[in-house]
């Protein structure tokens, strides 16, 4: 049957090039695979002493495979983004994720937010990255490019959408809402218009409201890129354990690690970022599972980094560092895996819906898991002997210490992370049931994330603030003795912060100074030492730059203030909550300000809050106004409304507030407030008491018409009503007139107001007992007054910790240039 | 024994150390009736809304009451010290954290609902 309005065709295509990008990672991973694995193509360096390249009869057919590969992926990615912005909602993709209103920006928004178009632009990234190894790994291009077609096989795998032996292998995009396994044989499936007729295909059921923020146009490909960026030193550890190189990979592998550290590092700061300003958390990090699950491979990512650098120069430490590389792409997969297998739902906010695709992403986990482990330990006697100690004073020492801590606190977010997972493992219900009763979250993560990461912080930046100053074997005592201006600046500094702070943790104090002297320390080295050049100064730079991220995140939480405080008494172990209740019309203090709420305002699907912040004089009162915010709240009546925040940005400070609750009732809903229902019978003359305050008085039934039908002399038509007295106990008195109308057996029954009592009467019905019948009264509810509750808070410094972003970022960057233009005739790679 | 040894055992030591504070500070779930008997432990209740019994919310001290029922069948007052959240009366399924008072009521301190999934397949609202 042809059906009316579908692009069937553009289905098709889809699914051609999904299969193109399939066959291509399989051609991608077996071609260069097979080149790489032919007689003598790993047979040690040639006769000038250089690695051989990777030129053999199977290299342009591993070229050639990742081509199509990647003509598969993009005509996948065009295909579904035309259908997102064309409005084709017989896909089901389309459906889920867009909406005809959606803002042209968050269709890329839209492309990502399914499992399935995250998975694309995942394997978009990796593709990219590919092509750099393709053109500059040389010698590597075999080994590299036969991992990167594996990886991408199994990715592709995840968005085929078909069924081998009756299991479902990944789940596609260009799967038609029809076609979907709980549609068909319905009805609806059969009509050949159906797009025209069924009202539901008009529109589709739009982006998550939490979703449409600007910071989640680039937050996510950012994220992404920085997953893929750590595909790629995998794949060259792999390629050099494979080869029995062990050590030589490092060098075309550095660069792309600390690319990966600054692309991921900005991605994920960036979703903090999405979380400051869209969420009403009220902060920039939860703890959330899922913001966990990027952190900890960014955490091994830094570690291997470092370590990287000692086997370059002391060819140490490989064993060490390959497990670092291996194990961070294993924790993005087993971050994917979190994400999107739903195991995390009771845990997390935003994680992703269970596609059944559970079965395949632990697949994917464990073949890369084990295959890493069975490497390891089967190269690893094709490592050097390590035969001496480092020096207690040498930089790689502490290197490798600094990366143990850092695995440490790795290892602590990720075991937290995981208790969904142990759950299912060892808890009551799970495989091996070790565990009498299941483990929950801790109830307060901050407190439990803080009381490890905390001190961990503390000895990361005390490195960091002596990394610089160390050198390889030994460090001199005089190069030691460099350190002793930062170390002042820090006491005489930091002592006057810790001073004006007054942090209520000796922990946050502790930190604060040693975050003081990783900042000077790296300052001082870059401007006094490398005087200021940014060719060598990525390493001061970046760890100046995440000294400062540290110190913003400690002050602005550590001393975040929460202005909103209920004045309220409850108890004197039950403090009053830090929510406002803030009257329209009236000043409330929230100090150092007063807050007055002006009104309201409707802007799309935006209901708008006004507030103005005031100063407050010496004598307690309101001063001159000093901002507006305009807090607000998101409608969606289908996935519920959204409460955003506001924010006054100073350099020093963030004024942060929103609506924590507002009645949302529209103004017609709020009239109509009819409430204490009751029922009467009454006869004329009688008089009923009402809501304690009311005399109501039948004084008469007045008859306006009544027609019979002239056979049966039943009754055709009656108009009729009831004239009913309203007496309040003060003397005000209101007559009205109930209708009560009969035509043939149907009645309807009318009703009237007291307008001025505020009092509704309805005449329901005829009663049994002959010339009564009965009433129901509603009084009208009570004007509500008007208000919002506001939740403020202040976060002090906050600015550094956004300052401290930017800088690692560029350290990163130019930590990556210095070694691709390294001195060496180095790959390009 | 080598140096790097000597590091390895104390990396270990640090480990468990670590993972021990973990597991002591993961909270457990817990219907009310195990809640009061651990109480005050925190503990964590999931459960669903009672739309028979009032939901009240009292702006001026911005507390909520309502009436919880957990896995078992067992119902139970809670108190959220904190605004109600929105769409609070559609959530199909309630996270409560939180301790119990003995046996009046239960103070939960946050709130993760879930709405029905033909709203939204994330529309896992967190209270806070």
């Amino acid at each position: 049957m042809n059906y009316i309005g579908e692009h069937t065709f553009w289905a098709l295509a889809g699914r051609f090039f999904t299969y193109l990008a399939f066959t291509g990672a399989l051609g991608t991973a077996l071609f260069y695979g097979l080149n790489w694995f032919r007689p003598g193509a790993c047979s040690g360096p040639d006769e000038l002493g250089r690695p051989r390249p990777a030129h053999g009869p199977f290299l342009s057919a591993g070229r050639a495979s990742f081509v199509l590969h990647s003509i598969g992926i993009l005509g996948v990615l065009s295909i579904l983004m035309t259908a997102i912005l064309s409005h084709w909602f017989e896909f089901d993709y389309v459906w889920r994720h867009s909406s005809r209103d959606l803002p042209i920006e968050y269709v890329f928004s839209a492309l990502w937010e399914g499992q399935e178009g995250s998975f694309i632009i995942w394997m978009f990234w990796h593709m990219v990255l590919g092509w750099f190894l393709v053109r500059g790994a040389r010698s590597w291009e075999h080994g590299t490019m036969a991992v990167v077609g594996l990886a991408q096989l199994i990715l592709t795998s995840m968005i085929l959408g078909v069924f081998v032996f009756g299991t479902k292998i990944g789940s596609s995009p260009f799967v038609l809402i029809r076609e979907l396994p709980e549609n068909l044989g319905l009805p609806w499936t059969t009509i050949k218009d159906y797009l025209i007729r069924i009202p539901a295909f008009r529109d589709g059921q739009g982006l998550n409201p939490l979703l449409q923020n600007y910071w989640m146009v680039i937050h996510p490909p950012t994220l992404f890129l920085g997953f893929a960026a750590t595909l790629i030193p995998f794949a060259y550890a792999v390629a050099g354990w494979i080869e029995r190189r062990p050590l030589d990979w490092v060098t075309p592998a550095l660069p792309w690690v600390f690319f990966g550290v600054g692309v991921l590092g900005t991605g994920i700061l960036m979703g903090g970022a999405w979380a400051y300003e869209a969420l009403s958390f009220g902060g920039f990090w939860a703890w959330d599972p899922v913001e966990n699950a990027s952190l900890v491979p960014w955490i091994t990512l830094v570690a291997a980094g470092h370590l990287m650098f000692i086997v370059k120069k002391k060819k140490t430490s490989g064993g060490l560092t390959a497990l670092m590389v291996m194990l961070t792409f294993v924790l993005i997969l087993y971050s994917t895996f979190l994400t999107r297998s739903g195991v995390l739902g009771d845990s997390s906010v935003h994680s992703f819906v269970d596609l059944g695709l559970n079965g395949q992403l632990m697949l994917l986990l464990g073949f890369f898991a084990l295959g890493s482990l069975v490497l390891l330990v089967a190269r690893w006697r094709a490592l050097p002997k390590n035969t001496a100690d480092e020096a207690f004073s040498s930089r790689e020492f502490w290197l490798v210490i600094g990366s143990l801590v850092l695995l440490l606190s790795a290892v602590q977010i990720s075991f937290s992370t995981s208790i969904p997972v142990l759950n299912k493992i060892i808890g009551p219900e799970g495989l091996i049931p070790l565990l009498g009763e299941a483990m929950a979250p801790p109830a307060d993560v901050f407190r439990h994330y803080h009381s490890i990461q905390i001190p961990v912080a503390i000895v990361v930046s005390l490195f960091m603030a002596a990394v610089p100053f160390l050198r390889w074997d030994s460090t001199p005592g005089a190069m030691m003795r460099r350190m002793i201006p930062s170390l002042v600046a820090t006491l005489v500094l930091g002592g006057l912060a810790a001073w004006g702070l007054k942090f209520d943790q000796p922990m946050y104090t502790v930190l604060l100074l040693t975050g003081m002297f990783a900042a000077f320390a790296n300052l001082d080295y870059w401007l006094r030492f490398l005087r200021g050049n940014w060719r060598s100064g990525g390493l001061a730079l970046a760890h100046l730059g995440f000294a400062l991220i540290l110190l913003g995140a400690l002050i602005s939480n550590g001393k975040k203030q929460a202005i909103s405080q209920n004045p309220v008494f409850l108890h004197k172990d039950f403090p009053a909550n830090e929510h406002i209740l803030v009257p329209a019309g009236d000043t409330v203090s929230m100090h150092p300000y007063w807050v007055e709420w002006t009104g309201e305002r409707r802007e799309g699907h935006f209901q708008i809050y006004d507030v103005n912040f005031y100063g407050t004089n010496p004598d307690q009162t309101p001063g001159d106004k000093l901002f507006a915010l305009a807090p607000y709240i998101q409608i969606n009546p289908r996935m519920g409304n959204v409460r955003e925040p506001s924010t006054k940005h100073y350099w020093d400070r963030d004024i942060y507030t929103y609506v924590s609750f507002a009645d949302m009732r529209s103004p017609e809903e709020k009239e109509s407030g009819w409430t204490e229902e009751m029922e009467a019978t009454m006869g004329r003359g009688e008089e009923v008491f009402v809501f304690d305050e009311f005399m109501m008085r039948c004084d008469s039934i007045i008859v306006n018409d009544a027609q019979m039908v002239q056979e049966t002399g039943d009754l055709a038509a009656l108009d009729m009503a009831a004239r009913l007295t309203l007496k309040h106990m003060d003397g005000r008195s209101e007559t009205i007139d109930v209708p009560y109308q009969v035509r043939g057996n149907q009645a309807t029954p009318g009703e009237a107001e007291f307008v001025a009592l505020g009092v509704k009467a309805r005449f329901d019905g005829v009663s049994d007992e002959p010339g009564r019948f009965t009433m129901k009264f509603w009084r009208k509810s009570p004007e509500e007054d008007e208000f919002i509750l506001l939740q403020a808070f202040i976060f002090p410094y906050i600015n550094l910790l956004w300052l401290g972003v930017v800088l690692l970022a560029i350290g990163s960057g130019l930590a990556v240039a210095k070694r691709i233009a390294g001195p060496k005739p180095a790959p390009k790679a | 024994m080598k140096r790097n040894h000597v590091i390895a055992l104390v990396v270990i030591a640090l480990l468990v150390g670590a993972l021990m504070v973990t597991i002591q500070d993961a909270s457990t779930y817990a219907t009310f009736e195990m809640a009061e008997k651990k109480s005050p432990e925190t503990v964590t209740v999931v459960g669903q809304l009672d739309l028979d019994q009032p939901i009240t919310f009292n702006a001026e001290t911005s507390m909520l009451r309502f009436t919880a029922v957990d896995k078992d069948g067992e119902r139970s007052v809670v108190y959220f010290n904190q605004p109600k959240p929105t769409d609070f009366e559609r959530s199909e399924e309630i996270t409560l954290t939180g301790l119990s008072s003995g046996d009046t009521a239960f103070f939960a301190q946050d709130i993760l609902m879930k709405c029905p999934s033909k709203y939204a397949d994330e529309a896992k609202l967190s209270a806070e």
